[in-house]
């Protein structure tokens, strides 16, 4: 005798309803079939769900994370001062903080090809930029930085020189074009090529986190804006990030909402298979019950196959909502080993939970009817 | 032998039966008693009402009317449950259909009555009621493993293996050719003087009723 029976001999209506499904294997693989299926729809629809938010929020990046601060609608100044970046590194701590002066230029190749850029004039770089090719300097003092758009239609590589205002610049890094946002073509100089320029157009504040950039934002609303007056203007996209991550919440509560509707078949199924197994074995029941065998302990056996179902689905759908979730995180991140991580290997722990649940549920009213039908009534039938 | 004395009593019970509107007396007042170490066989015509008092010696059904003893206690209105402890401690059955579990082996389904009571192991006292009826080496079978009279005699060890006071046999020999029939009953009258059980077997076979110490007939719902 195998080990399970073996152990399960001491709980009898384990060891009974052990048995029992073990009569009818391909009524039992059917029935349990139904759960997997429910389980990989609930847990894979939940690992997708999480893997497109995560997904999404690398997309958006830094964004959340960066404080833009500009001239406000009260200021008496056309920028940002020097003063007042000396105010803001002073408040925000630890945080890089970059201003900014912008322009817009037309660049042109020797064969005539001609491109409008936006030139940003900064501090250091390596800070708002990286770079696909070449370096992102910590203080650029001369070079600039080109993305890579630009530089393909100008024919310009690492190395070659670019003018702006007169003046020339060689290109040391290629940066990608940051698509829809502030997008396009840009060229970034060194900010003494903006030196006619006295104050800046913005300063750029990076945050370790979409939290801490909010906090900054708070600081120096306080610090600078009393009450209706805005001296600058202050803005963060975590609000963006927040706005995605409930659109994903609802959405993800959708996706196990689909998920939820056919684990119900599934346990519909269970109910149908229990309850037509309990009126098949009528008689054996009625013999259960005439050789003194109690109400409880039959209720219990039947509850328990019930259960078996549950746990058996349940397993086999978990193992498979892991193979999903794995191929899920390949494709959308390319790191399926993310989908270890507890915020999308709970959903495993839900499809098994509803599973068992499902099925003890829909076992209730077979095993009840079974276990209170009159002995006499079960033997003639 | 120990002297007779008295299992199971029924007094003046009447059954009645609610068919289409109907109400059928099954049972019409009869008195019934049977004592340790006796084998009574009911016989009559289909219909006449012997399944009913069977059930109602059973504890598996309740009259509705009269009064049924066992052991001297009024079992009559004890609830379904306390009549399952009754039916646990007191009393075996044996079917036509055998009615034996198809997934357990011959020792398993004689446990079965007491597989739920984990503080007993049956399972030395199974064997020993197997290896009595003759089948020591047919513990492990199961049932579609076994002829017609090795399952009969499987039956009858289950139904023994709580020490009943009381064996009921529900036509034993319908399903089985008069020689198996022959050996079931001369295994049932060895077991009845061995266990000092009362049975109470019933039939319309003949054959059943020699080895019956007494016949009690039924017709129409009274004992002629």
């Amino acid at each position: 005798m195998s080990g399970i029976t073996g152990l399960l001999w001491r709980f009898p209506s384990l060891q009974m309803a052990w048995r029992n499904l073990g009569r009818n294997r391909v009524r039992t693989a059917l029935a349990t079939l139904g759960i997997v299926i429910g389980v990989v729809a609930i847990s894979s629809l939940g690992i997708a769900g999480v893997a497109l938010q995560q997904q999404a929020t690398a997309d958006l990046g830094s964004l959340g994370n960066e404080v833009t601060v500009s001239s406000g609608a009260d200021s008496d100044t056309d920028g940002v001062t020097h003063d007042q970046v000396d105010a803001i590194r002073s408040v925000v701590g630890d945080a890089p903080v970059v201003p900014e002066k912008a322009n817009q230029t037309t660049l042109s190749s020797r064969d005539g090809e001609e491109a409008f850029v936006s030139v940003t004039g900064v501090t250091s770089a390596d800070a708002l930029y990286t770079v696909s090719a070449g370096e992102s300097p910590e203080r650029l003092r001369s070079g600039a930085l080109l993305t890579n758009d630009t530089a393909m239609r100008l024919g310009v590589e690492l190395g070659d020189p670019v003018t702006y205002d007169g003046r020339l610049y060689r290109v040391r890094g290629i940066i990608e074009s940051d698509g829809g946002f502030g997008g396009g073509s840009e060229l970034v100089v060194p900010i003494s090529a903006l030196d006619d320029q006295e104050n800046y157009d913005s300063v750029t504040i990076v945050a370790a986190s979409g939290n801490e950039a909010q906090g900054i934002v708070a600081t120096l609303e306080t610090r600078f804006n009393e009450g209706d007056d805005e001296e600058l203007s202050i803005t963060n996209f975590a609000s963006i990030q927040e706005n995605v991550n409930s659109f994903f919440g609802t959405l993800n509560l959708a996706l196990l909402g689909i998920g939820a509707i056919s684990l119900v078949v599934a346990s519909v199924a269970i109910l149908n298979v229990m309850l037509m197994s309990t009126i098949e074995r009528r008689g054996e029941i009625g013999v259960l019950r005439a050789v003194g065998i109690r109400r409880g302990e039959v209720l219990r056996m039947i509850l328990a196959e019930a259960a078996f179902l549950g746990v058996i689905g349940g397993v086999a759908g978990a193992a498979a909502s892991l193979g999903t979730g794995l191929a899920i995180f390949e494709v959308l991140s390319g790191d399926p080993t993310l989908v270890f991580e507890w915020q999308s290997l709970r959903y495993l722990g839900y499809g098994f939970g509803f599973a068992v649940g499902a099925s003890v549920l829909s076992g209730l009213y077979p095993a009840w009817k079974a276990a209170n039908d009159l002995p006499v009534e079960a033997l003639r039938g | 032998m120990a002297r007779p004395m008295t299992v199971v009593r029924l007094d003046d019970v009447v059954k009645r039966y609610r068919t289409g509107g109907e109400v059928i007396a099954a049972l019409a007042g009869v008195d019934f008693e049977a004592a340790r170490g006796e084998m009574v066989t009911v016989i009559g015509p289909s219909g006449s009402g012997k399944s009913t008092m069977l059930n109602l010696v059973g504890l598996l059904d309740t009259p509705s009317e009269g009064t049924v003893r066992l052991d001297g206690r009024d079992v009559t209105d004890f609830s379904e449950d306390q009549l399952t402890e009754e039916r646990r401690s007191e009393i075996g059955f044996v079917f036509q259909a055998f009615h034996l579990l198809p997934m357990l082996t011959a020792a398993e389904n004689v446990e079965l009555p007491s597989m739920w009571d984990t503080s007993r192991d049956r399972s030395d006292r199974a064997a020993d009621l197997l290896r009595r009826v003759g089948l020591g080496d047919r513990l492990s079978h199961t049932p579609d493993e076994l002829s017609g009279g090795q399952k009969q005699r499987v039956a009858i060890a289950r139904a023994l293996v709580n020490e009943p006071d009381i064996l009921l046999a529900d036509e034993p020999t319908g399903n089985l050719d008069q020689d198996t029939g022959r050996t079931i009953l001369d295994e049932l009258t060895r077991l009845k003087n061995d266990e000092e059980v009362a049975i109470v077997a019933v039939t319309h076979d003949e054959q059943l009723v020699e080895y019956a110490d007494r016949v009690v007939r039924l017709v129409d719902g009274v004992i002629q």
